[in-house]
Order: C-alpha cells, then structure tokens, then sequence
C-alpha cells in the first residue's frame, strides 16, 4: 500500500483513470477499487467524494449545475461501501500511457521476453508494437539485454509446467558437489542472475540453488509435492548462520548491498564503515574480500580472515615468474572514453 | 511555486486537482476550444478565485502552471491560434482532442498478452518505476480485459538502486543535455562529463547510460554506478530524433565490444570459477576464452575467485586481477 499521492497533479492522474474503471466496472466496493488503485479504502473514499465536485463549467452564470457534475449514488456509498457511477460527464477514456508507464512495461516486457516459452511465442513483439501506439509521447529507451536461455532453464521451465521434480547435481563454492532431486516452486531472475527455489528432498526444506551451479539436470516422474509452499524471501538466512565483523571504506557501500542487505549491525565513523553480517559459511567472505581488492577487511572471526589471505595468497603464487606487475590500465576499452 | 500553493480560504474551497479535473473536462467538451478568458471566468476552481478578487496576473500563471503540469501527465492540450491573429495568443484558443487524450480502443490484448504484461509490470519490485508501470496497466485495464491465468512460477526482477537513473530517464524524455561527476577506476577525481543522454541499458545486471559526449561529439557509455554525484539537467537541448533506435545501438556498441575484447583464462575443473565461466566462454587449448566489457569490472570478478582460475591474457587484465589480490592480502594478512 503507497502512501497517499503528495502531489495534486498525481491525485488527479489517479482521478482521470477513476472514471474509465467504474465506468468499466458498474459497480464495485471501496475495498476493491482501493487495491486496484494502491490506495487505502479511506483514500479511495475521498477520490470519489471529490469526484462529484467536478463536471462541465456551464455558461451563462448557470455554472455547474447538478447534471454537469458526475454524481454516485450516495446510499449505496454510506450503507454498504460500494460504488457506482449514476451521471458521467466525460473522461470516458482511459488516458494514454505517460512516457514514463510505457517505458516502465518495455523494460519489463524485455525482461519477460528472456523467460522460457515467452520470448519465442511471439506475444512480446506484438506488445512492445502496441505500447509503443499507446504512449501520449515517446517513451525514453530503457533497453535490459537478453540473456541465453541454455538448457538447465528450458528444463527447469518445462518442469515448472509439469508439476514434476527436477534432479540435478549442485557445486556450492567451497562444498563437495552433491545430488539434488527438488519440487521447483519458483524461478528468481535478480541482477541478470537466476535461482531456482523449490523443496529439496534431501534437505527436507525449502532451498535456493544459483542455476549456474547446476548440472546435469534431469526432469523425473515424480509429482511435486510442496509446490504451494511459500518460497522464504531470496536471501533470507533467518536465524541461522554465523556473524563476521568486516570494515570497508564507506564511500564502497555500495557495492557491497548484496551483503549490507542481510547485515545485523552497521555503523560508520569517519570514512570507514563497520558491518556484522551473517554469512552461511565465514570463510566464505574470502572471495568478497579478493573481489574487492583490499577494501574489505574482515575483523572477525579470525579464521575467516586468515582464508581470505590464505586465497589471496594461493592466487598470486600462480603468477610467480611472470613479468613483475606492469604499468596500471590506462586505455580502459570501456567505450567510455 | 507549485500547485498546491494557492491561497488558504481558497485551498480549502477547492483542493487543486479538483480544479485540474474540471479544467480536463472543459477542455474535452469543446470541439472549437476555450479562450483563456473564458476558461478563467467559468471554469470552477478560477472562477471563484476570479470572484474572490484575485488578479488576472495571479489566475494566469496558475493556469499556465496548470496546462504544464497536466502535459507532463500526458494530456494533450491543444492551442489553436486566432486564424487572422496567430501570434497573438490573448485569442488562442484551447481544447484536449479525445482522439489524442485517450488509449486508442483498437488496441486489444489477449488473455495471454495481459498475463505476459502482468508479469512485465512486476519486475521493479519496490523501485519508484513500479508505480509507474501499475499506472500503465490499470489503463490498459480499463479497455475491458478479463485476466488470464498469471503466470506462475517466476519472479523475475530489474534492480534499480542508481540515484542517477531517475534525472537521467527524464533528461531523455525532455531531450535536454545532462552533466555529471564521472569518476573511474585508478583515478583519484572525478571528472564532469557532459553529454546528450538518448538510451538506459542494463546490461550484465548493470545499468548504463549511452549518450553523446558533446565535448568530444563521440557516442558513449558509462556505468551508472561510476556516477558519483548528481546528474544536473542543462538548458540546453537536443533533436528527439538522435533518441531513435539509440537502445539498439547502445546494446550493439557493447556486444560488438565484447566479440573484440576476450581474455584467455586458465580454469580449475569443478570449482565455482569453472561453472560461472565457462558458461560464458568458449574452450581453448589453454584453457577458456571468455568476452567482458569492463577490464576493471571482469577484474573484480576473477580475483573473487582467487586460486581457481588464471589470467593468461591481455596483460592488462592480470595485471588488474593481481593487483587487486595483492591488496586483498595486505589488507586481510597483518595480524590483528
């Protein structure tokens, strides 16, 4: 639920949609027309009250008479919440698209276009063609590039639609790879990466596997089982886990929100911040610290910290004999200039 | 001064967008449109402040403001010129066409298409475009569509956490030039670049903007994240046709860019490095050829994976890599 629209040209946007919609619906309660809209039942109340304080000026000092207004009927309003329209005095029409709706739904649909089963039926090219017909102006190029769909996604899709259970090997960094047979309940696409949620038969709960780390992927015959379970929100770790205390220069904050989402404790002094953060695995930390070249400094526990130099370390003895460090990358071929 | 700021006594008389409504609904009704003069003297909301005494100066601006303000909502008011007199636009008259104020009708959707557009409008999750994009289909919804079946099973979502993404969508949208602090990597300050902003790309889970450098008249990208202050919007403009097809070729520029710029790696079998790249590469002899866009950005990347893979090649790519891991050791290696 959205706070009520601060500003008046966004009340009237909602109003100039409000007409069309019970027009449309004949008659529809507060509640209803309150989800649809993303405003609370009282919100809804006050768009309609004030629904009737507008209409067609009239002329001639005959301003707004009663039937140049729109008008509901009010008992059904007072005594049972619901609405309806009995005089209509224009804004039939649903408006176009802003520039800004239109743009909001391309980028999407060009999301949605990378989804196995969609992106081939042709419905999104027809979409992308009329939203571009129904903008009141052109909408600015919000372009999401597409990603290959290879075949552990067009089977996980196709056992989504069966109601079967997948089985497949998982390799979890730093873990023995070990054989997973899952109800697939839910696909995340998150920053261009993809997870699949689903029941894990070997665990006895609900898990999620990154579907780069997944191979050999098979569709069995086993009916799904847990397939209404609620899928816990992406990264949730709940209560289990370890904590590790790590600092980082505040001015990377940033780039490390992955992580700052699901930290406990955050405080910053001066330049540098300091973050507890709970992680499956501490040690794991190793690859964020490598990643970050030296902005992360893991504090604690100790073990964790000797694993990040300890990888830092191993990583370096490859290159033992090459060339000593050259100069640094000045021509970046980032067209960025 | 914005809408809302009307007189109290007024204000409380006629909250604005009442007077935003009815001022759609006079438009609308006229074929041959309204002078100002009527509209200020018969349309509620100016005409009790008419009545009320206010100055014309004062009723003029406010409608000035108020046709803006109901433009940037999509409404198209029209102004139509006296015919003898066009320049002179005390007799302009002015009107909002149905034909281009509403959806078009003939645009219809299948049940699949709306479960597809369902799903599109979904993807922004709690970011401000998702209003946006719930606006767009509640429109779409009142052309009289029965919903489908959703479509179940994915939760795919576009993150958008870049303070430069939404000045920069409107810069577009208004075709004016834009200036930001641009700072890259290795540097020590940032650099205020100025460019004419024509697409939004995200590519690899990473949002950037394409544009014309105007210091430079060359075309572009930058990575939004690399944006390190505010994006001010110049006066100056540019011609809306430079926008056409600019998606295309901002996403052209970066795939073309990747077939150029490939690294040799060497991967250890079975390991997190192995699966995320080799994905993305194609096998060599000496080990995996894998495209990137950024040297600083696949860096980054490939040194969190520290003794699993091994930069061959460019040179300037393990150089960054080792960098990075000595950094990594000196920092995580001291004793505490």
């Amino acid at each position: 639920m959205t706070a009520r629209p601060v500003l008046a040209t966004d009340r009237a946007a909602l109003m100039l949609q409000l007409v069309p919609y019970l027009i449309r619906k004949g008659e529809v309660s507060v509640a209803e027309a309150a989800t649809d809209f993303d405003v609370t039942p009282a919100q809804m109340r006050s768009m309609v009250e004030k629904l009737t304080v507008i209409g067609r000026p009239g002329d001639n000092g005959y301003w707004q008479m009663a039937n140049d207004l729109f008008d509901i009927d009010w008992d059904l309003l007072d005594e049972h919440d619901r609405i309806s329209l009995t005089n209509a005095v224009g804004l039939e029409h649903a408006p176009r698209l802003t520039a800004r709706e239109a743009a909001a739904l391309l980028a999407g649909l060009q999301l949605a276009r990378s989804l196995p089963g969609v992106g081939d039926s042709g419905v999104v090219a027809g979409l992308l063609a009329k939203l571009a017909g129904g903008a009141s102006s052109t909408p600015a190029d919000l372009i999401v590039a597409p990603e290959p769909v290879d075949d552990v996604r067009g089977s996980v899709d196709e056992a989504l639609r069966h109601g079967v259970a997948v089985s497949f090997t998982y390799k979890a960094p730093d873990a023995p790879a070990t054989t997973r047979t899952v109800d697939p309940v839910k696909v995340h696409i998150a920053e261009g990466q993809w997870y699949l949620q689903g029941w894990c038969h070997l665990r006895q709960a609900m898990r999620t596997f990154h579907l780069d780390r997944v191979s050999d992927l098979v569709l069995t015959d086993i009916a799904i089982t847990h397939g209404e379970e609620q899928p816990p929100a992406l990264f949730d770790m709940g209560e289990t886990g370890n904590l590790v205390h790590i600092r980082f220069p505040a001015a990377v904050a940033s780039l490390l929100r992955g992580y700052l989402d699901r930290a406990q404790a955050v405080t910053t002094s001066g330049e540098l911040t300091q973050a507890t953060i709970r992680v499956a695995d501490p040690t794991s930390l190793k690859r964020l610290a490598a990643g970050r070249g030296g902005d992360v400094e893991i504090l604690e526990p100790a073990g964790a910290r000797e694993a990040a130099a300890e990888w830092a370390r191993s990583a370096l003895e490859q290159y033992t004999g090459d060339d000593s460090q050259g100069r640094a990358v000045s021509d970046s071929a980032h067209p960025e200039g | 001064m914005s809408a809302d700021d009307l007189p109290a006594s007024a204000a409380a008389r006629n909250a604005p967008e009442e007077r935003l409504l009815n001022l759609v609904v006079a438009l609308m009704a006229t074929d041959q449109g309204l002078t100002k003069d009527t509209i200020l003297g018969s349309v509620s909301g100016y005409r009790e402040q008419a009545e009320a005494g206010a100055s014309k100066d004062a009723l003029e601006k406010m409608f000035e403001r108020d046709k803006e303000n109901l433009r940037a909502l999509g409404v198209p008011i029209e102004t139509i010129g006296d015919r003898l007199e066009p320049d002179d636009l005390r007799q302009a008259r002015y009107r909002v066409p149905t034909s281009e104020y509403a959806l078009p009708e003939e645009i219809t959707f299948t049940p699949e298409e709306i479960a597809v557009l369902n799903l599109a409008a979904g993807v922004w999750g709690e970011a401000s475009l998702s209003v946006d994009a719930r606006s767009g289909l509640r429109k779409l919804g009142s052309l009289g569509i029965a919903v489908d079946e959703p479509i179940i099973g994915y939760s795919p979502r576009i993150s958008l956490h870049e303070a430069a993404f939404a000045p920069l969508q409107r810069a577009i949208e208004q075709c004016r030039v834009v200036t930001f602090p641009y700072l890259k990597p290795g540097e020590e300050h940032p650099r205020t670049r100025r460019i004419r902003p024509l697409a939004l790309l995200e590519y690899e889970g990473r949002w950037h903007v394409y544009g014309i450098d105007v210091e430079i008249e060359r075309e572009r990208t930058f990575l939004l994240s690399r944006i390190v202050g505010a994006v001010k919007a110049m006066r100056q403009g540019f011609d809306e046709s430079l926008r056409e097809g600019a998606g295309e070729r901002a996403l052209q520029g970066l795939e073309d860019l990747a077939r150029r710029q490939t690294a040799l790696l060497e991967v250890h079998p079975g390991t997190e490095a192995a699966l995320r790249l080799h994905r993305r590469g194609t096998p060599e002899i000496q080990g995996v050829r894998v495209p990137f866009v950024d040297v600083h950005i696949f860096a980054d990347e490939l040194a969190s994976y520290g003794p699993e893979v091994r930069v061959v090649d460019p040179p300037a790519l393990r150089d960054e890599v080792r960098r990075r891991l000595q950094a990594a050791l000196e920092v995580n290696g001291a004793a505490r």
